[in-house]
């Protein structure tokens, strides 16, 4: 028996990693969110239900994948949440859970414990009452996050904290992140992401992107913390490599869609229809991503030869 | 055949806590209720291993089991008793399995 940190002999296309946004429910509007155009009655009523959620995710066993992301929207917010996690949890997925953090109570931290997630994201957007409101545009949500943060430190859970830096809560970002850091002083297992990305709304709107910092202001950011710094110069400094989502990486809507990646919709597999190892091994590699590398280019590029 | 040595003829059951996956052909075992940090690590079950592991049902003893892997495997008694020793000790010390009594 061999413990092992990771797996070593994976091919280069494996279905190992899935992001499934089991719902675009939510009991926020946070102002930069993608999802929320869909959390509506009409949409929410197409989300896949409990029955297929857990038929596809026992698809996704049998093929091998073993990571997997429940994001939302706010996964919490489905009513059949804890269904859906135990069975992944009990199926032997390492479960990564993507929350906002409000809809956490005592009970939920404690079933959240008894069966431990690999890790749970929460997003921070703020590190006051009024800027984190701001955002998320929900009454009290400050003061729910919080005390959902200090429930999951108390249990020893993996915490990633998680900032979009943007026009309302970039003067709260570097406090935001000493807090993290004293958390993990403090001997709790939290870590911090800054995230700088605004995408376009699910319905194409991109309102978002109003909210978004500028270059100069994200620089600006960055520059006023080490770590921060030195991981804006590495995201600069690297090249750009061709996008491997669909290799190893894959991604499922609320609505049963196998895509690319969460932010690349353009085409989808109807889970609803195929199966899983259909969709990803016949249909995912002809799935058109403007960032992939073009299999053609290398047949038109000569040999190298140097002189 | 010589007999086995007396430790196969204990029981072994699996705990609950650990479930086995299949995954890129390789045999893992997950920790459910306990962190990844709390036993470091993924495990991984060479052939014999993950045999091992389909087989222990908490009621077949142990001296069952090897004696069938030594018709199923191209290895010598000798051999098979020191790996199924040395994954036993590891599983016993992840808590993977539990001794079991034979009337449980």
């Amino acid at each position: 028996m061999i413990a092992s940190d990771r797996l070593t002999s994976i091919p280069e296309r494996y279905p190992l990693v899935c992001q499934w946004e089991i719902t675009c429910r939510c009991n926020l509007r946070c102002v930069m969110c993608y999802t929320d155009c869909f959390n509506r009655p009409e949409k929410i009523r197409e989300e896949l239900t409990t029955t297929e959620i857990l038929r596809i995710m026992d698809e996704l066993a049998e093929a091998g994948c073993i990571e997997l992301a429940l994001t939302g929207g706010e996964p919490l917010a489905r009513s059949d949440f804890f269904d859906i996690y135990e069975h992944a949890k009990t199926g032997g997925f390492l479960v990564t859970l993507l929350t906002n953090g409000t809809l956490i109570t005592e009970e939920i931290a404690d079933r959240l414990a008894a069966l431990p997630p690999h890790r749970i994201e929460i997003s921070l957007h703020g590190i006051t009452a009024h800027t984190f409101e701001q955002v998320t545009q929900g009454s009290g949500s400050f003061a729910r996050c919080m005390r959902a943060i200090g429930l999951l430190c108390d249990r020893k859970l993996p915490l990633l904290l998680k900032t979009t830096a943007m026009t309302v809560n970039r003067d709260e970002v570097l406090t935001i992140k000493r807090y993290v850091n004293g958390l993990h002083e403090s001997g709790h297992r939290v870590g911090y992401k800054l995230g700088e990305e605004m995408r376009l709304t699910l319905d194409g709107s991109d309102a978002p992107g109003l909210l978004a910092l500028s270059d100069e202001e994200l620089e600006d950011l960055n520059r006023q913390d080490a770590e921060l710094w030195t991981e804006a110069c590495r995201n600069q400094t690297s090249e750009a490599k061709p996008c491997t989502s669909g290799q190893q990486r894959f991604h499922i809507d609320a609505y049963g869609q196998l895509q690319l990646c969460s932010g690349n919709r353009r085409r989808g597999y109807d889970l609803r229809r195929g199966s899983f190892k259909e969709g990803f091994y016949q249909h995912l590699p002809a799935f058109p991503c403007p960032a992939k590398a073009d299999p053609q280019a290398a047949l038109l590029q000569p040999s190298a030869s140097h002189a | 055949m010589t007999a086995l040595v007396n430790w196969t003829d204990k029981i072994y059951a699996k705990n609950s806590d650990f479930v086995q996956r299949e995954v890129a052909g390789e045999c893992i075992l997950i920790p459910v209720r306990r962190q990844l940090t709390d036993v470091n690590s993924l495990y991984v079950l060479n052939e014999t291993g993950a045999a091992l592991w389909r087989r222990m049902d908490g009621k077949t003893p142990l001296q069952a089991i090897t004696l069938d892997f030594l018709n199923e495997f191209d290895v010598t008694q000798t051999q098979l008793e020191k790996d199924v020793a040395s994954l036993i000790e590891d599983l016993l010390s992840i808590h993977a399995i539990r001794e079991a009594s034979p009337e449980s």
